[in-house]
């Protein structure tokens, strides 16, 4: 009986909303609404290519020089600070956080990349400690982890819309062939075997932080083959199973199958080891503004010594002292930091232009491609429509589409109703050459960005535009370093090898993945040592 | 010349009226299919067993067709009125009966047939019609191809137009309008060939209008169909942001709902409300402080209200229409004894979990009467957290007590909801009463520090339901309710939510 009742109430809803969209079709979308089109600082990352800088007029005398303020150089400096270790960080945005950048609206507080992070496995001590500082971890039970449930992901989790209808869990299932669940029978038999094995040098093959995998040959002999290659050679080629791996490819390395190695395709799936006593071992920590509330408590430990809005320009090396000059834009000077030690958590193309010509490297920059990301967060007035199907979860998915969907950044309110809602869309532009993706990318306006995003909402959400009241869009031009054939075991080792034990490279494209853990990974490591 | 071209409009619109039936037909025949496979589930059976009906409706139509022999051109037209009246209410018939016939399934292929059986009779008759002006070959022909094309156009506009923009009911109306139309069109046109014409006429007047009001009226003849899920008279209805509330009563009791939810009958409410609040309430050796979070009726406070000794109630409810609701309606505020009038009663309309959350002061007593965990929202309110923050507000030698849904229906997710406090860090003491409107339903009485004891003694008299001897029995679950061992809710892994989803599907399934 109650079912029929459901129905009948159902009923009244939907033919209600469409009541709604059809008395607004006449009308176009409300014009009143804030629309914002940002990004990184590039006018004056661009003057590095082009301008010159006046000469410092000032010398500042430092222990420790931490060049950029991502994840991987706030985590430097927590360590620095933990020790007593004087240091100074060098930001060109207005503030730090790097790709965890977040801001907020009048509704909530949103991510403007990063979002999640899945919970470490136990080996990942440094990460560990600093969630306990943070009261992430509350406590331990039988040797596991216990989280802080209002930092785990609250169910629902995730939905596919496929086939006009949202189904649970991003795998697809609805309406999916015979051949296609027997692909990902076979593809999850291959995910349990990478993930249980162990090279020849007893470590794991697959695990984060990528320093601790295994060097053994016959693993990394993966990195010199295409993912899509090994997928081909698994016999592996359904369309669902296909379109799945292109998205997490899309989701973790701004890539696709055959654009990045299978190494680090097979990393992505055999990685994550996670253990908690209060969750299962592929569970995330998120917040509103994603990332940005971890690096809120990272950024603590460096207020005094940060310096935001300023670009180096040169670092290099004389007299046996580290010299980094940085042009400071809103005082419009130049400032020298003379230091024993510099540590560089910058991304190589900024690299390749700040290091003075006499210090030599040898690495290939051309081969660091990064894939530029569009992130647009939405505020909307009211429910969004919806089709049929499982209800607003935290990670939306559209199968076919070429974006990954968005996050409901209001996921993790315990409130039980809001009047509004932020969502965060994410599509990185996966195109093989990521130059020419960036540069199509730069001369987008704002318009072309939000109709690329609608058009795609439009399927699950048909009525979307009518309720959106801010749209705020975030350009990446730089925004995930991709793990190309042979870039993590030949081309990003080779750029992690410090210069005569003073100048240092810490950001995570000297590691071939950009994500947390490693960032904050190398940032402590790299602190540790040269503090020891 | 001027005949043969009145032969040619004649013609081209009997055969326009052709394509309107086939379209229509079919249009029909898919709205019976998509309602039947949205109320009764099992899309392919259901279209499967329609398309079947339809066409061999169609077949004993075009059989009974040779008993039509005079006046073909009236019958035709007064078939085709007759299917557009037919067609174009069906799917509110089905609507409206959905809920009260015992054999819906019979009325739905008895509709479907009977759509069926007239389309079936409109094609014979049409050809012997125009058998004579038309040469056979040539009329085979034309009849057959603007029939299919119909059939085309309808099976592609329906998914694709109709379904998202007009909805089921108002697609029907819309078809049996167009029908009726072109059939009263027809008829007006030829009026000088057709005996009685201007009767049919007005015959498809009133059909018209009849459908025009079906159209206008939709939206209403939906929610008439909502009334007439409720077995009584529907007192009060409101759509509150939070929820849809509805009152019903009869000449024994008063019903109130939530969502189409039953809440409480008025007939067996005090059995309810006595085992909710006295149990908890003489657990506490002084209790001074009562909070109530969700019981916006006041029918909880009222129980309160019987101690005099208690000096502070606090009510949090988040929908400010329902405490309103039963201040103003007088027989409600009749049954909670103007409860909410009290000036020991403080009402706060905020969200539950994020109102105490934010709480430093400690209560004696907590009485916890949210709705059931049907849905992710509601479950946070049984989740870990949640019973976290709540000790954090009772006073250490306080209890607290939960509805925590029907052991019997949904036995594993009542013990869920008790499993969950105890690793918050309360003791427990499981009881459960029988409702005679509800069935057997269960609460959990927890407390921080003591374990609830069973051994009360009623302070107040006048209970019709709780005393001491009542209660020492409500806390024995016979084998069919028993404790089972679960996991617990948490707001990262909602168990209890997909545990109750799945046991209350059991019984509301046809």
């Amino acid at each position: 009986m109650i079912s029929r009742r459901n129905f009948l109430i159902k009923g009244i809803g939907l033919s209600s909303t469409i009541a709604l969209a059809s008395s607004y079709s006449g009308c176009s979308p409300k014009i009143d609404r804030r629309e914002t089109l940002r990004g990184p600082n590039h006018t004056l990352g661009h003057k590095l290519r082009t301008g010159t800088f006046p000469k410092p007029t000032q010398i500042i005398k430092t222990e420790v020089a931490i060049v950029g303020g991502g994840v991987s150089g706030l985590a430097a400096a927590r360590i620095l600070k933990q020790r007593g270790i004087e240091f100074r960080l060098i930001e060109l945005e207005d503030k730090v956080g790097g790709n965890s950048h977040s801001d907020k609206n009048s509704v909530s507080s949103y991510p403007l990349g990063a979002h999640y992070l899945p919970i470490p496995g136990t080996y990942d001590k440094d990460l560990l400690s600093f969630l306990e500082e943070e009261n992430v971890i509350t406590g331990y039970e039988n040797g596991k982890p216990t989280y802080n449930e209002y930092y785990l992901c609250f169910d629902p989790k995730e939905r596919l819309y496929i086939n006009n209808h949202w189904q649970e869990g991003i795998i697809p299932v609805n309406g999916v062939d015979r051949k296609s669940t027997e692909d990902f029978d076979k593809f999850n038999e291959l995910v349990k075997k990478f993930k249980a094995l162990k090279g020849s040098d007893g470590k794991e093959a697959f695990c984060i932080p990528l320093h601790f995998c295994s060097d053994d040959p016959s693993i990394k002999k993966l990195d010199t083959i295409t993912f899509e290659f090994f997928i081909q050679q698994h016999k592996l080629s359904s369309p669902h199973l296909l379109w799945y791996l292109n998205y997490c490819c899309a989701d973790d390395f701004g890539g696709t199958i055959s654009t990045i190695s299978a190494w680090a395709g097979i990393h992505y799936f055999c990685s994550r080891k996670g253990s908690a006593s209060n969750a299962q071992p592929d569970a995330v920590l998120t917040w509103p503004e994603g990332n940005g509330w971890l690096v809120n408590k990272l950024m603590k430990y460096a207020v005094k010594e940060t310096t935001t809005n300023s670009m180096v320009f040169q670092v290099g090396y004389e007299n046996g002292k580290c010299i980094v000059d940085y042009f400071d834009a809103i005082k419009e000077e130049s400032i020298r930091l003379v230091s024993e030690k510099v540590i560089l958590a910058t991304p190589q193309f900024i690299n390749q232009r700040i290091l003075s010509g006499t210090l030599e490297r040898k690495i290939d920059y051309a081969q660091f491609s990064y894939a530029p990301w569009m992130v647009a967060n939405i505020k909307c007035s009211n429910h969004l429509e919806e089709k049929r199907g499982e209800r607003l979860s935290w990670d939306n998915v559209i199968y076919g589409s070429k974006s990954l969907g968005y996050v409901n950044s209001n996921h993790q309110n315990i409130q039980l109703f809001s009047d509004r809602q932020v969502i965060t869309y994410y599509l990185p532009l996966t195109g093989a050459d990521s130059n020419a993706e960036r540069k199509q990318s730069h001369q987008r306006s704002f318009k072309d960005w939000y109709e690329l995003a609608i058009e795609d909402l439009k399927l699950p959400h048909p009525t979307i535009e009518h309720s959106i009241e801010e749209v705020d869009i975030w350009l990446w031009g730089h925004g995930m370093i991709r793990p190309s054939v042979n870039f993590i075991s030949k081309t990003s080792f080779d750029a992690s090898a410090p210069i005569g034990q003073k100048i240092f490279f810490v950001h995570t494209d000297t590691s071939g993945i950009s994500i947390f853990e490693q960032a904050f990974f190398v940032g402590t490591q790299t602190a540790k040592m040269i503090t020891v | 010349m001027a005949a043969q071209n009145s032969h040619k409009s004649f013609q081209l619109l009997l055969l326009l009226s052709v394509f309107v039936v086939a379209t229509c037909g079919l249009i029909y025949e898919l709205v019976a299919g998509t309602l039947a496979s949205y109320l009764l589930g099992d899309s392919v059976t259901q279209f499967s067993i329609i398309i079947g009906t339809y066409l061999f409706s169609m077949g004993i139509g075009s059989f009974f067709s040779r008993f039509f022999n005079t006046n073909l051109i009236r019958w035709f037209i007064q078939i085709e009125i007759l299917v557009g009246l037919v067609g174009g209410f069906s799917s509110t018939i089905l609507y409206l009966l959905f809920e009260h016939a015992a054999y819906f399934k019979l009325i739905l292929y008895l509709l479907v047939g009977l759509t069926g059986i007239l389309v079936g009779l409109e094609l014979p008759l049409l050809m012997r019609i125009l058998k004579d002006r038309i040469e056979f070959s040539d009329l085979v022909s034309k009849i057959f191809t603007v029939d299919y094309i119909g059939a085309l156009l309808a099976s592609i506009i329906f998914p694709l137009v109709l379904i998202p923009y007009l909805g089921i009911m108002k697609t029907s109306l819309f078809f049996g309008l167009f029908n009726v139309l072109v059939a009263v069109f027809i008829c007006f046109r030829f009026r000088s060939d057709i005996p009685g014409s201007r009767f049919i006429i007005i015959e498809g007047i009133v059909a018209i209008i009849f459908l025009v009001l079906g159209v206008i009226f939709s939206e209403s003849l939906l929610r008439m169909a909502e009334s007439m899920a409720y077995s009584d008279k529907i007192i009060y209805s409101k759509s509150s942001p939070y929820q849809r509330i509805i009152v019903t009563k009869n000449s024994e009791d008063i019903r109130l709902f939530l969502n189409g939810n039953l809440q409480f009958s008025s007939k067996d409410e005090y059995r309810y409300h006595e085992a909710l609040v006295h149990p908890g309430m003489l657990n506490v050796a002084n209790p001074k402080k009562i909070l109530v979070l969700g019981g916006g009726d006041g029918l909880a406070v009222r129980e309160v209200l019987k101690y005099p000794e208690i000096e502070s109630i606090t009510l949090v409810d988040l929908d400010p229409s329902i405490i309103e609701l039963f201040k103003s309606n007088s027989l409600l505020s009749d049954l909670n004894k103007s409860s909410l009038f009290s000036k020991k009663l403080t009402v706060i309309n905020q969200d539950a979990f994020v109102w105490v959350r934010r709480q430093t002061q400690l209560f004696d007593f907590v009485i916890i009467d949210f709705p059931d965990p049907s849905n992710y929202s509601l479950g946070k309110l049984y989740s870990l957290s949640f019973y976290k923050e709540l000790k954090k507000i009772v006073n250490r030698k306080g209890c607290v007590v939960i509805q925590s849904t029907s052991p019997y229906f949904a036995r594993k997710s009542y013990w869920i909801v008790n499993e969950t406090l105890l690793k918050a860090g309360f003791n427990t003491l499981p009881y459960h009463c029988y409702l005679p409107s509800f069935g057997e339903w269960g609460f959990v009485l927890a407390s921080p520090t003591a374990l609830p004891t069973t051994d009360i003694i009623p302070k107040i008299e006048n209970l019709n339901f709780i005393n001491r001897e009542t209660f020492q029995q409500l806390v024995y679950f016979p084998p069919d309710m028993s404790r089972v061992p679960s996991k617990i809710n948490t707001l990262n892994d909602q168990f209890l939510v997909q545990t109750f989803e799945k046991e209350w599907s059991h019984y509301t399934q046809q």
